[in-house]
């Protein structure tokens, strides 16, 4: 017992360490936000939650996959064309109401899809289904600028119209006069 | 240590030369005794260094039994050892030859990630080179050139002109990541820089950090924000907006580590080069035809 009671202030010491330690793990785990490093710091220096927070936002823009599903008549239209490559929500709109409107009318046959609007300006701000023959449609990728490639069909509306021989050079529809939208030939 | 050593007698003690390992002089030693020898302490002391070093090592073994646990369970439901899940590393090709400057991906960013009015995500420069040697600049309005009011050039001025969207670099050794005080970069495994918007403080020196100048202070969170590739579409398997909204598929959008991918066949293949090489940060946006003028 002698020897234990000499060793009295090494408790001592042994009992603050103890008492340091469990006091720096609890700030630190106070301090430090949760999922912090992960497990063994597998991620690294940063909160491994807001990973999963980041990717669970919806998405906005739709696939063109999405409109094909009902649409395969467009697809077959389109595959071969000129616009193969242009999306249906440059023209159409996000439309994301008309899907929701799709997708319940699949399930239940009560349920109504709601008519396309009138173009007013950029679709692609619009959250609802567009069918338009306005030109600006198609003004908005191919009025002639500076800065086009030499590969892409640049129109200049007042001379193109004049080639043409157009009858009505000031109606709005005038491009589908002769072109289609889906398939642009000629 | 050795002062407080029992001295023994030279017949019966274990401290002795020869004496050691007799085992007649051990036997006759009792239990507190043999604690006190030199023996018995070295052999207490070595049970004790192995026992604790067996403790540190039992939580990296746990987990490490864990992994193999969940890979064996994964390759058990895959079809083969192909169809392991792979986390994927992805990049981004811009074709400057095909963009037409039809600005749909700047209103498809905005719509995606709901940016406010002046500032962007992502956004296409425009270049014209003059035929009297001057270079001039400016960003395609999302409304269209017909409303932005820009003066219209001469085209017998004009050298040539081109258009180069521009979106985050992805670098590999990003130097937005490297300067945040409260660790709100985050690097996510796919590679993909990404701001927590729990931690960020809205400092900004991320924002002075980007060489490319794609982050800003965005003011209805008061947080750093910066074009991300969408990640909230590419972990669902989509394509990021912008890429989706394309409609000359001049913005390629793959995984890196998938050979037969879109953008690995064209990075084997073409020519490509990236933005402010010679600053080290290695981005994963790659151009292709991109003018030695651009910067």
């Amino acid at each position: 017992m002698k020897f234990l009671l000499d060793t009295k202030h090494l408790w001592i010491l042994l009992a603050l360490l103890v008492l340091g330690g469990v006091a720096a793990w609890e700030a630190r785990s106070w301090m430090v936000p949760d999922t912090y490093g992960d497990l063994m710091g597998r991620y690294g220096p940063y909160r491994a939650a807001a990973l999963e927070q980041i990717a669970a936002r919806p998405s906005v823009i739709i696939a063109d996959s999405v409109c094909h599903e009902c649409h395969q008549d467009v697809e077959e239209e389109r595959t071969d064309s000129k616009h193969a490559t242009v999306r249906c929500i440059h023209c159409h709109g996000l439309a994301r109401k008309h899907v929701a409107q799709a997708q319940a009318a699949a399930k239940s046959p009560d349920a109504t899809i709601a008519p396309a609007q009138e173009w007013d300006g950029d679709p692609l701000t619009k959250i609802d289904l567009y069918i338009t023959q306005d030109r600006a449609t198609c003004l908005v990728c191919h009025e002639e600028n500076v800065g086009m490639p030499e590969w892409f069909q640049k129109i200049n509306v007042e001379e193109h119209l004049d080639d043409q021989g157009a009858e009505e050079p000031d109606s709005k529809e005038t491009c589908f006069e002769c072109h289609g939208g889906h398939d642009t030939a000629p | 240590m050795f002062n407080i050593l029992p001295q023994k007698d030279s017949n019966t003690g274990c401290n002795c030369d020869g004496g050691c390992g007799s085992e007649t002089s051990a036997d006759e030693l009792t239990e507190a005794e043999f604690l006190k020898s030199r023996r018995g302490f070295l052999e207490k002391a070595t049970t004790f260094m192995l026992g604790t070093a067996s403790l540190t090592l039992l939580p990296a073994s746990l987990v490490l039994s864990k992994e193999a646990a969940g890979t064996a369970g994964k390759a058990a439901t895959g079809a083969g050892a192909a169809a392991i899940e792979q986390t994927p590393l992805y990049g981004f090709m811009v074709d400057t030859e095909r963009c037409i400057g039809a600005g749909k991906c700047l209103t498809a960013c905005r719509a995606e990630n709901d940016v406010p009015e002046g500032f962007a995500r992502t956004w296409v420069e425009r270049y014209i080179h003059l035929k009297d040697g001057t270079v001039q600049v400016d960003t395609v309005p999302e409304t269209g050139y017909a409303d932005a009011g820009l003066p219209i050039l001469d085209p017998d001025t004009i050298e040539r002109s081109y258009f180069v969207p521009k979106l985050c670099n992805q670098c590999v050794d990003a130097p937005c990541n490297q300067v945040c005080p409260t660790h709100a970069s985050i690097t996510s495994p796919e590679g993909i820089e990404l701001i927590d918007p729990e931690l960020c403080i809205g400092c900004s020196y991320c924002v002075q950090a980007c060489p490319y100048g794609i982050r800003f202070i965005n003011p209805k969170t008061n947080n750093a924000d910066k074009c991300d590739w969408c990640y909230h579409r590419i972990t669902k398997d989509e394509q990021p907006a912008c890429v989706e909204a394309c409609p000359t598929g001049a913005r390629i959008f793959g995984r890196l580590d998938d050979p037969n991918s879109e953008i690995s066949k064209r990075l084997r293949k073409l020519p490509t080069s990236v933005l402010k090489e010679h600053l080290g940060t290695h981005p994963k946006l790659y151009y292709l035809d991109l003018p030695q003028e651009v910067i």
